[in-house]
């Protein structure tokens, strides 16, 4: 007997045989116990393999079906928080406070959070002892970005990219470092005579230059001084610094101190405490300085910005000159060759001698400490922001359903999103600083990025305020469209009890504080993840 | 699915292709548990499951307006999801492209059915499965193609990227390699097939 061979059967048993073929196979069956037996047992294979690829064997990720993921437990977060709080303070008491008082005077000491974290900062003196710290954490991302990547492989190809590029980045990091001549030691001296044919990067407690440098100087220290000739860029991250040779390209440089009493060929940006520009020094190019103290003796060859608590000008301006602060002083001797804007509380004081090619154009500003605001006028501000607030809060509510409900649920997390908020904000503004220092982006792009966070920082409020109201309340119903008036009285008792909490001495900082990290951070995870789903709706 | 299921249906995949994002959100809910298993199935990790999985929907709901409401709309999307994990795969090389020739010619023993029946019935689902995992991509995908998403042979044929006649044989190499991996005794051939 010829039998049917097992793709015959197999074929038979999908339904794909020409139906005479299928005839033959059926009747043969009934004769053949071989054949009828395979048949048998290939549609049992079919059945087992059916029920063990159909089967439900294991859960659907949250991501999939759009349910909160799992989170880490509630005490790694408060114990992280508690750790960035304790940081804050430290940097706060070490490192800020003694810079906030005569910043304020600038008119951009103030008490907003942004000034406060990133200018101030600036002139920290811990930072050299922090590139350690810096290169160990580099180090542990590299080492989880590696894991993370050999554990999923190459799996799509923009999060391959993203690891490419980071692993890339900290590989090239080092090498460009090693490119250049890297110095490191308590005491870093290039004596007179000495010539250096690359860039420097020196860190250490003293860094000083008295020979020549033929290429960048990138110093991490106390104590920076160049008496010696550098023919790229100085950038410098100190304490006290002092330039008192020449420099043939730039000077950008965020310091406590700095007295400038040399040459320097191109232009000079610089944040410090006090910036102080003798008259035997030169500046081939324009002048951006931010300081609590400016005095400028020397020359400016074009033009001039500054942000500058108490300024006195001796020297020359040789462009344009536009100047915010508490107050200036042009003296006898000082020349301004392009218009001259100066914004601050009261009249520049412009001695007879002054060269001035037309005369200030002021702008008085409100002086903060003699305009303090009454309690019922401060209650009343209050009351407008809380207003404006719940405003806010109404419009994301009608017109961004979505993304609403995906940085409430966001908020949910507490613990995620302060983290996410504490990172993006110290972190987005250190480098936006540095990107507008070094002009990568330059000013405008800087400020406009820096912007670009107000809104956030606005809203951040609205979703805490609508959190603590659902907490006090209830869950609001899950259909925005039919509970409108539910979300709306939530949203605006959970702002009530913030803003009440915000009047409250020491305490409302330390909210308002929570409150901008929580709800800033909601908001970026909240936009991540509306971007993530492709504005598929979330089921609540 | 009952006719009025299916005009719930139609009536949903209208609304979504408008733009209502209630009724996509609908379609998705309904949908994505089934495709995620589907891509867990066929793709390597779970990681590459999800993945897969949310960029298959954001690809359904780009591709939404193509539809044919004569089609069925489960078997559309197994389509749109075979293309894309098969499409992954091949960019991975983890897929193997033989020559439909090359298949046709391997041998393959004749199977014992007692041996067959015995072999199979003695497997747990999660034996087998875990067996599937160690399949060269193609008989894998092959597999859950007919298996799991009950896809026709044409659309087996055009997914794979073989002639119709060919997927028979496929599916029916995929079956023997699976055996072979159960039985303990996969080796050679899995290595000739290019095992991923």
């Amino acid at each position: 007997m010829i039998h049917f061979d097992e793709m015959a059967c197999l074929l038979y048993l999908e339904g794909q045989l020409d139906p005479q073929r299928a005839k033959e196979l059926e009747t043969h069956v009934e004769e053949c116990p071989t054949c009828s037996n395979l048949l048998h047992a290939l549609q049992t294979e079919t059945t087992h393999l059916s029920a063990a690829l159909t089967e439900d064997n294991e859960p659907i990720p949250a991501r999939i079906i759009g349910e909160r993921t799992r989170r880490l437990p509630v005490w790694i977060w408060s114990l992280a928080f508690g750790a960035f709080a304790a940081f804050s303070y430290w940097v706060w008491v070490d490192g800020l406070s003694p810079f906030f008082d005569p910043l304020s005077n600038a008119g951009f000491g103030g008490t907003d959070l942004f000034t406060m974290i990133v200018f101030n900062g600036a002139f920290w003196e811990g930072w050299g002892d922090m590139m350690d710290a810096m290169q160990i954490g580099a180090l542990i991302l590299v080492a989880v970005v590696a894991i993370v990547w050999i554990r999923r492989r190459l799996r799509r190809p923009v999060a391959v990219a993203v690891v490419m590029s980071a692993l890339l980045l900290a590989v090239a990091l080092p090498q460009r470092a090693s490119a250049a001549d890297v110095r490191r030691g308590r005491s870093i001296i290039i004596p007179a005579g000495e010539v250096i044919h690359n860039d420097l990067v020196a860190a250490g407690p003293s860094v000083r230059i008295d020979g020549t440098v033929d290429g960048d100087v990138i110093a991490f220290t106390r104590n920076l001084t160049v008496t010696g000739h550098v023919t790229g860029d100085v950038i410098g991250f100190a304490g006290v610094t002092l330039i008192d040779g020449t420099v043939d390209g730039n000077v950008r440089v965020i310091s406590r101190n700095i007295m400038l009493q040399g040459e320097i060929g191109k232009n000079l940006s610089t944040i410090s405490n006090s910036l102080d520009l003798s008259s035997k020094a030169n500046v081939g190019g324009g002048a951006i300085a931010l300081a609590a103290d400016g005095d400028l003796d020397g020359k400016i060859q074009h033009d001039f910005l500054g942000l500058i608590g108490r300024g006195d000008i001796e020297g020359l301006i040789g462009g344009e000159a536009w100047i915010r602060g508490g107050s200036l002083t042009v003296e006898s001797t000082g020349e301004i060759r392009g218009p001259a804007t100066f914004e601050g509380p009261q009249q520049p004081d412009v001695e007879s001698g002054a060269k001035l090619a037309s005369p200030f154009r002021t702008e008085i500003t409100q002086d903060i400490r003699r305009n303090r605001r009454t309690a019922a006028r401060s209650v009343v501000r209050g009351l407008f922001g809380y207003v404006a607030a719940v405003a806010v809060g109404i419009f994301l509510l009608l017109v961004f359903p979505g993304f609403f409900r995906a940085a409430l649920r966001e908020a949910d997390s507490i613990g995620l999103p302060i983290g996410v908020g504490a990172l993006a904000l110290i972190t987005g503004a250190f480098l936006l600083l540095i990107g507008m220092l070094l002009l990568f982006i330059g000013v405008g792009a800087g400020v406009a990025g820096a912007l670009a966070y107000a809104p956030i920082l606005y809203v951040a409020q609205v979703f805490v305020g609508a959190w603590l109201g659902n907490k006090i309340m209830g869950a609001a119903p899950a259909d925005s469209s039919a509970a409108l008036n539910a979300w709306i009285t939530r949203l605006a008792v959970g702002l009530l009890i913030l803003r009440i909490l915000s009047f409250i001495p020491v305490l409302g900082s330390f909210v308002w504080l929570a409150v901008l990290l929580w709800g800033t951070g909601a908001v970026l995870l909240g936009f991540y993840k509306m971007s993530r789903l492709e504005s598929m709706p979330v089921p609540v | 699915m009952n006719p009025a299921d299916e005009s719930v249906l139609q009536e949903k995949i209208a609304l979504a292709k408008a733009g209502n994002t209630e009724a996509w959100g609908e379609l998705y809910r309904n949908y994505a548990p089934a495709i995620f298993r589907f891509c867990r199935r066929t793709m390597p990790t779970r990681e590459d499951a999800e993945d897969a999985t949310m960029d298959i929907f954001v690809k359904v709901r780009q591709k939404l307006s193509q539809y044919d409401a004569t089609r069925s709309f489960s078997a559309w999307l197994y389509t749109v999801a075979a293309n894309h994990c098969w499409d992954l795969l091949r960019r991975r090389k983890l897929r193997q492209d033989l020559e439909t020739g090359e298949v046709e010619n391997m041998p393959l023993e004749h199977p014992d059915p007692g041996q067959l029946e015995q072999l199979i019935q003695q497997r747990t689902s999660q034996e087998i499965r875990r067996a599937m995992d160690q399949l060269p991509s193609r008989s894998r995908m092959a597999l859950v193609l007919r298996y799991y998403s009950d896809m026709s042979y044409d659309d087996i044929a055009a997914t794979l990227g073989v002639r119709r006649t060919f997927v028979g044989v496929v599916l029916l190499r995929a079956r023997h390699q699976l055996r072979e991996i159960l039985e303990g005794k996969a080796g050679a051939n899995l290595a000739t097939g290019g095992a991923a």
